[in-house]
């Protein structure tokens, strides 16, 4: 019999026995994907590499045809004083996106557990509501919420005497732009953290916290010994995705600010990519710059990624 | 007894505030599609229009090619969404149950692809897509987007596969039936809710995208509904906020159905995967 | 067993998918359509001259068709970067007249001076639209129509000031606008001139009244023209006015939001832009609205205003090139322009050019340095940069404008 044959070891395992390179069966399982994705993106990427060592500007693009310049592309970047000044800005706003994000998410999350059932309903039908909306309509909303001439959100901090804020500019400084910007990316990110989080925590036995809370730990402690442990994976992949998305952001980056005020003080990488690859039609250092990028954002989440990977292999 | 009952209070009016302060936009967005247009300039906000109006929604459903973008909109976000499920849960079941070479390699693959710049690749993909004869057609978005969606579908999928237990999966064997013959009748059930999480996540983004579908396609009849928004805002002339919130408005629905039909899903959908990693 | 058939099962869907799309597609250059990218402007606008056009056409040619695809202003360069990329461009395109010369310089157009005979009233184009449209001598672009500035205004809220007629002088407007902020002092925010603050197509304006420029060509190299004298006498005039006529934000560009809305809400005696502004200021003072051209500093002459416009194009990798050419023909026809001077812009010959106060201010107008890297001073807001810098007192207009220079020279010589 099967079983018999395969008598499950004594160890902490999640896999029955894996099956060594049995046949054809996961590479059929695989090559659907590999087919798809191969197709469309294995010659984008080959291209990028290539037009990253060419000079191809609007006209090499009309001609087809680039102008091999080796490395000029990238120590171009490197030697431009903005693509210093962006990254660390860029990485300075990574950081509070993602931190606000992850842990705004982890507050909801528990208070989600601690309300009564028509709250819970209530908060995450509006958690919902905020997730649905597009991008680029949450980007106008915001805009048109906060405008100079009659933004209701002027009118209510007038109205609650926080300040005059009668025809306030909130795209004045770059401070301020990207905090709204931050705000606008944080409130449309919190509910996938928030509902994920707060279904991995019902995972949670509850036999556990209870009897932490018994033995007089207090709500931080239990927290932290007892559930943070738990929902370990699920925070590494919400913080890994969270790195990803924040440091490329784009669209609403773009909009929010407004093309009339994007300037070399408030680019993030992405809009540097697009000013310096797009709009000056410089296709070589667009791609040059993408590719740095890449390695990038790589290196900020490798760690957690590397971690992720452990996790979830066979020990 | 009473104190706990009290805390539970102090908990309800935050999780009311919080409510009011995630919503508010969201509310803004609506209640200005109602407002008559000298409601929406005017220098006071007004909360819930004086004189509501249906004129702005008639205006964005008069706006050219409305339902045609609507229907695009369905077409290729199901489409994309019901093929990367099946592909990506194909890979994932290659990637959880089976030892191969090459698989290190395939997951650094769908990790790496994933923080790829999308801005980078817009022209190189348009030109594949070009030789393809897939510019301007609705199949040539839906690659785009399963392609967009599968390294993170598989990467989830697995998740969700590697949590299932491991007696369940013995007990489909005591029946004496190939293991291949168990995953299908037993266990792909029970990853039904980790695939309706990820096809949520599918959706919204495919639903939601606007820089592919705005270079790819051309033909008005053919634009999705994002592309169809910005049509309101890309005229040097009069932009009608009124209409555009309203437009707005109707363009979310959708989303919020879908997800209101599965969301008592993905809540367990989450979870199942979610603990396991 | 069953996984590894549903595998099978699903490489197969997916090919047969790909096959399907790949006969079903149409052909790329289809043999009996010409492909029209044109903004939305006349989606909206005039939506009769196109159906005209499209008329003519296709009596011309029987058996073609033209689909016109409408293209939003924000991304219609980086579209048509994509076809030109992929070898399947429109057929004829609509450009923006800042926007020619980098494609020009590019090798973007085919070349339609033989063209040129065909256009109608060719020989009078306004000399301002022609000139984006030619490149080393040829004809690239052929104007479609313009627009100028001027200034839209309440006479009710005019005459409450006991201001009886228009300025004849940059002077006299500025007594005006105060005479209207001391009549209005009860309305918060009120500006007896909306100007946003980085409009730079109306500080521009200053700039070339006094004698300055933007910049000037010397030896074949772009050198930056604001930090000379002309300029920034050019730019502290426009600062002063600014701060006697508008409460608009300091840093916000014109389309945000659209002056004509703080017109609508009285938040505003006079606003600054195109003529068709009179279209939208609402229905409350729409019976006391008039408008006039903007004075010079000079009495009794008008400020040059900045000539915008749109051309039509033949992109190169067309095969069409010839029967692009007769659409053009078509669509800028005599008949077709009269409508669109009814529609209030300015058609592209002198001699159709009529009286009213959008076309007066044409007569005496300015046009951005035609250098191939001009859009990227655009992309760059380098002025609008400055105009913020100015206006919040951030830096001495001396210092704002040699900065901008400084940047526009390079800019403009492609470092």
């Amino acid at each position: 019999m099967a079983i018999a044959a395969e008598a499950p070891r004594p160890r902490r395992r999640r896999l029955t026995r894996a099956i060594v390179a049995r046949g054809t069966v996961p590479y059929l399982l695989i090559l659907p994907v590999v087919a798809v994705l191969g197709a469309l993106l294995a010659y984008p990427i080959y291209k990028l590499v290539v037009l990253s060592l060419q000079q191809y500007t609007l006209f090499e693009l009309i001609q087809h045809k680039g102008k091999w310049i080796g490395l000029d592309n990238f120590k171009a970047i490197f030697r431009d004083q903005v693509f210093w000044h962006t990254l660390l800005r860029t990485v300075i706003f990574t950081v509070a996106n993602v931190g606000l994000t992850i842990v705004g998410g982890m507050l909801i999350a528990l208070l989600l557990v601690r309300v009564s059932g028509w709250v819970r309903i209530l908060l995450t039908s509006g958690l919902v509501l905020v997730w649905a909306m597009p991008q680029v309509v949450a980007v106008q909303v915001w805009y048109w919420m906060t405008n100079y001439q009659n933004g209701v959100v002027n009118y209510i901090l007038t109205q609650l005497h926080v300040g005059n804020y009668f025809q306030h500019d909130w795209y004045a400084t770059t401070f301020s732009s990207l905090g709204l910007v931050t705000l606008l990316i944080v409130w449309g990110a919190l509910p996938f953290v928030a509902i994920t989080l707060y279904a991995a925590l019902s995972q949670v036995p509850r036999e556990l916290v209870e009897a932490a809370e018994i033995d007089g730990a207090r709500a931080w402690n239990v927290f932290r010994d007892v559930t943070l442990p738990i929902l370990m994976p699920i925070l590494l992949i919400l913080t890994s995705l969270s790195i990803l998305w924040d440091f490329g952001v784009f669209t609403q980056a773009y909009l929010l600010i407004n093309s009339s005020h994007i300037h070399p003080s408030n680019y993030l990488m992405s809009i540097y990519l697009f000013q310096e690859g797009f709009q000056k039609a410089d296709y070589g250092k667009g791609s040059a710059i993408s590719i740095v990028m890449l390695v990038i954002v790589a290196l900020l989440s490798f760690f957690y990624v590397r971690k992720m990977v452990r996790v979830g292999e066979v020990e | 007894m009473s104190s706990r009952a009290l805390r539970r209070n102090g908990w309800n009016v935050v999780g009311v505030g919080l409510f009011v302060l995630m919503v508010f936009p969201v509310f803004w967005m609506i209640s200005t599609s109602f407002k008559p247009a000298d409601e929406i300039n005017s220098q006071t906000p007004t909360w819930f229009s004086g004189n509501p109006t249906l004129q702005h929604f008639r205006d964005a459903i008069h706006k050219p090619f409305f339902w045609d973008s609507v229907k695009n909109s369905v077409f290729i976000v199901l489409i994309a969404v019901a093929i990367s499920m099946v592909l990506a849960f194909l890979a994932a079941v290659a990637l959880a149950k089976y030892r191969f070479t090459g698989r290190k390699l395939f997951i650094v693959l769908m990790i790496g692809i994933q923080m790829l710049p999308g801005a980078g690749l817009i022209i190189p993909l348009y030109v594949v897509l070009a030789r393809y004869h897939q510019v301007d057609t609705l199949t040539g978005v839906i690659v785009v987007y399963i392609s967009a969606v599968l390294p993170f579908s598989v990467w989830t999928l697995r998740g969700f596969i590697l949590g299932i237990p491991k007696e369940l999966e013995e007990a489909a064997m005591v029946d004496g039936s190939t293991r291949l013959g168990a995953f299908a009748r037993i266990l792909l059930p029970l990853v039904a809710p980790g695939l309706v999480a990820t096809s949520v996540f599918a959706f919204i983004t495919s639903w939601n995208e606007y820089i592919f579908a705005r270079i790819l396609l051309n033909d008005q009849s053919k634009q999705t509904v994002t592309v169809w928004l910005s049509y309101f805002l890309g005229t040097s002339r009069n932009t009608d906020w009124g209409a555009l919130m309203a437009a707005s408005t109707l363009t979310a629905i959708p989303v919020v159905l879908f997800f209101l039909i599965v969301q008592r899903r993905i809540a367990f959908g989450l979870t199942a995967g979610a603990v396991k990693g | 067993m069953r996984l590894r058939v549903f595998a099978v099962a699903a490489m197969a869907v997916l090919l047969g998918l790909v096959a399907a799309t790949a006969s079903a597609s149409p052909q790329r250059a289809q043999a009996n359509k010409l492909t029209v990218w044109l903004q939305v402007d006349a989606q909206s606008g005039w939506p009769d001259v196109v159906a005209a056009a499209n008329q003519q056409f296709q009596k011309d040619h029987p058996g073609w068709t033209v689909d016109i695809q409408y293209q939003n202003w924000g991304d219609h360069l980086q579209k048509f970067d994509a076809t030109l990329a992929g070898g399947n461009t429109a057929d004829v395109i609509e450009m923006g007249n800042t926007e020619m010369v980098k494609y020009m310089a590019a090798g973007a157009f085919a070349d339609l001076s033989s063209f040129k005979g065909s256009f109608a009233n060719s020989g009078s184009w306004l000399k301002g639209l022609a000139a984006s449209g030619t490149f080393g001598g040829r004809t690239y672009g052929v104007p479609y129509y313009a627009g100028s500035r001027v200034v839209t205004y309440r006479t009710d809220a005019w005459t409450k000031a006991k201001i009886k007629k228009p300025p004849n002088s940059l002077a006299q407007f500025t007594a005006y606008a105060k005479k209207l902020a001391a009549a209005n002092s009860k309305t918060k925010g009120f500006s007896p001139v909306y100007i946003a603050g980085t409009d730079w197509y109306f500080a521009m304006s200053f700039v070339y009244d006094y004698g300055g420029s933007i910049a000037r060509t010397s030896g074949g190299k772009w050198i930056g023209n604001l930090d000379s004298k002309q300029s920034i006498a050019g730019l502290t005039a426009f600062k002063n006015f600014f701060n006697a006529a508008s409460k608009a934000s300091k840093t916000s560009d014109e389309n945000h939001p659209a002056p004509y809305d703080v017109y609508s809400q009285g938040g505003a005696a006079s606003i600054i832009g195109p003529g068709w502004f009179s279209c939208c200021v609402g229905t409350k003072y729409k019976g006391v609205t008039q408008q006039f051209v903007m004075p010079s500093h000079t009495a009794g002459q008008a400020m040059p205003g900045f000539l915008g416009g749109s051309d039509l194009a033949v992109p190169a990798p067309s095969k069409n090139t010839a029967l692009a050419a007769d659409w053009i023909k078509d669509f800028t026809s005599t008949d077709a322009q009269r409508a669109l001077q009814a529609k209030g812009n300015i058609p592209n010959a002198t001699n159709l050019l009529g009286s009213s106060v959008n076309e007066r201010a044409a007569a005496r107008s300015w046009f951005v340095p035609a250098a191939k890297h001009w859009v990227d001073v655009e992309n760059g807001n380098i002025l609008r940069n400055m105009l913020a810098q100015i206006l919040k007192g951030k830096l001495s207009v001396q210092q704002a404008a040699a900065s901008a220079s400084d940047n526009i020279t390079s800019v403009l010589n492609g470092s």
